[in-house]
């Protein structure tokens, strides 16, 4: 987007650092609620705060994880009221304002030392909107997360061959493999690889309710973030 | 097996269609597509393999299966009737029911009908939704796109709404807390979508009554609102409208039609005997 590359913060494996998921979970008294928010959001966060501020990578990292710093001793997490909005909406707006509070006082620096404020160039490079950037990245990582769950599911039982016939077929960038090519591939019979695949997609599926309800205040909004996700 | 997903918006786009299929393993029914989303849940035309026939399947959250059994129990000639139900593997339920075919309220009024017709159709989602009212279910979501016109002139009201349903903002009354009245707003705002640019203003009138912000204001039920349009089709004075003594004489007129022209006739007959008998 910008030139230089996105993190790999929030991405996978390494979502993020180890020394932050500890401070968040002490902190908030919760330790798996907490990580399940940050491992959801910090990167749909830190996606939005270099769009909307147009930010590189680091500055975007750097106030990603100040939210984060700032939300908790802020006791940001025990003020949610699900009355008034749904967590997601309520995570993005706090973003909005906290990371607008910085970008002022950083410009607000920048011109008392004379500076001129360079914006990056090329952030209109996509049509989408920082919000509709944040919300499909928030689905990008519920995803990722869900399928990591996956595997794992995968691996602890022995369902290697599924876990193959889904990544072969599901997972595929371009053109897909045939249902016959991944039963020849397998030495499975071709309806094996439709239930595999079948089998495959309800455990998703329930993975990503699953990593929902982590984060979500109860049945109604779930059930809401669930329609958002799949519409 | 190791794993570094990196998810491309088509794998990602691909995962959310695949992910939200039902898995209808073990069922009489294959699945075909996808025909419609709603409040309640997703909508496939499917084919039954024993009855060799289209179906539409209706999947939802497993949160709302006691409410939507009592929507699958309605039996009326003005709601899409219910084959089957079930669970799917994933825990959602589904609901197998004729697949209706026809258009939507607002496809049908392209076809530019005749009033009486629009309050034909207006007449039968009130009789469907005074029913369901007196089964104890509120639509919640009632607009154009949940009103299905078939070939024959049957209608059905659709895509029947639980407790949670947002609504869609034109329709759904201003109120939070919902009650039968919140469907009689609906039926108020339906009424008027379906109404021509001339219509009389006593249809106006009783599709603003039912609209009333406050819910006490407006029609108690949904059979006061069908009873107003039946005095309308009857030509008698709409309680919702005021008349002046014009209109007044216009509808007499209008609903007198017939007499009024052999009286006119009776009256030109002899005013033509007496010039005949003159000359």
């Amino acid at each position: 987007m910008w030139g230089d590359p996105d993190t790999a913060i929030g991405g996978n494996r390494d979502r993020f650092p180890s020394t932050q998921v500890s401070l968040i979970a002490s902190a908030a008294g919760e330790p798996l609620a907490m990580e399940r928010v940050v491992a959801l959001y910090w990167k749909p966060i830190y996606k939005f705060i270099r769009f909307k501020f147009h930010k590189d990578n680091e500055a975007a990292k750097d106030l990603t994880q100040g939210f984060f710093a700032s939300a908790l001793e802020r006791d940001f997490f025990q003020r949610f009221d699900p009355s008034k909005a749904g967590f997601r909406t309520y995570l993005r707006l706090a973003v909005e304002r906290f990371a607008a509070t910085q970008h002022e006082a950083e410009n607000r620096q920048k011109r008392g030392g004379g500076v001129e404020f360079a914006e990056l160039e090329d952030h209109s490079a996509s049509t989408a909107s920082p919000e509709e950037i944040f919300l499909q990245e928030w689905r990008r990582q519920l995803f990722v997360l869900a399928i990591e769950d996956l595997r794992a599911a995968c691996a602890a039982a022995g369902k290697h061959t599924e876990w193959l016939v889904f990544e072969a077929y599901d997972l595929a960038e371009g053109e897909r493999p045939s249902y016959a090519e991944l039963a020849r591939r397998h030495g499975v019979a071709e309806t094996s690889v439709t239930n595999y695949l079948a089998w495959a997609r309800g455990r998703l599926r329930g993975f990503v309710t699953g990593r929902l309800r982590g984060v979500t205040s109860g049945e109604r909004e779930l059930r809401e973030e669930m329609r958002r996700l799949w519409t | 097996m190791d794993l570094n997903v990196e998810l491309s918006d088509s794998v990602l786009q691909h995962l959310r269609e695949v992910a939200d299929l039902p898995d209808l393993t073990g069922t009489r029914y294959q699945l075909q597509e996808e025909i419609g989303r709603g409040g309640l849940g997703v909508v496939y035309a499917a084919r039954d393999t024993q009855l060799d026939r289209r179906v539409a399947i209706k999947v939802m959250d497993a949160a709302w299966a006691g409410e939507a059994r009592l929507i699958a129990r309605l039996e009326h000639p003005g709601i899409v009737p219910v084959y089957e139900s079930g669970t799917l593997p994933d825990g959602r339920v589904f609901y197998a029911m004729k697949l209706v075919a026809g258009a939507h309220a607002d496809g049908y009024l392209a076809g530019n009908p005749p009033l009486g017709e629009r309050l034909r159709v207006v007449q039968r989602v009130g009789e469907a939704l005074a029913y369901a009212h007196n089964c104890g279910v509120l639509h919640r979501d009632l607009k154009p796109r949940n009103v299905m016109v078939g070939p024959f002139g049957e209608v059905y009201v659709m895509d029947w709404g639980v407790e949670g349903v947002a609504g869609t903002p034109a329709f759904r009354a201003p109120e939070t807390s919902l009650d039968q009245r919140s469907d009689v707003y609906a039926l108020g705002a339906l009424l008027v979508f379906m109404l021509p640019a001339d219509a009389p203003p006593a249809l106006g009138a009783i599709a603003a009554k039912a609209m009333r912000r406050q819910p006490e204001e407006r029609y108690p039920d949904v059979a006061a609102v069908l009873r107003e349009i039946g005095r309308f089709q009857d030509g008698l004075a709409v309680e919702a409208h005021a008349e002046s003594p014009w209109q007044r004489v216009r509808r007499l007129a209008k609903r007198n039609e017939v007499l009024l022209w052999l009286l006119a006739a009776y009256a030109g007959v002899k005013f033509l005997l007496f010039f005949a008998r003159s000359f």
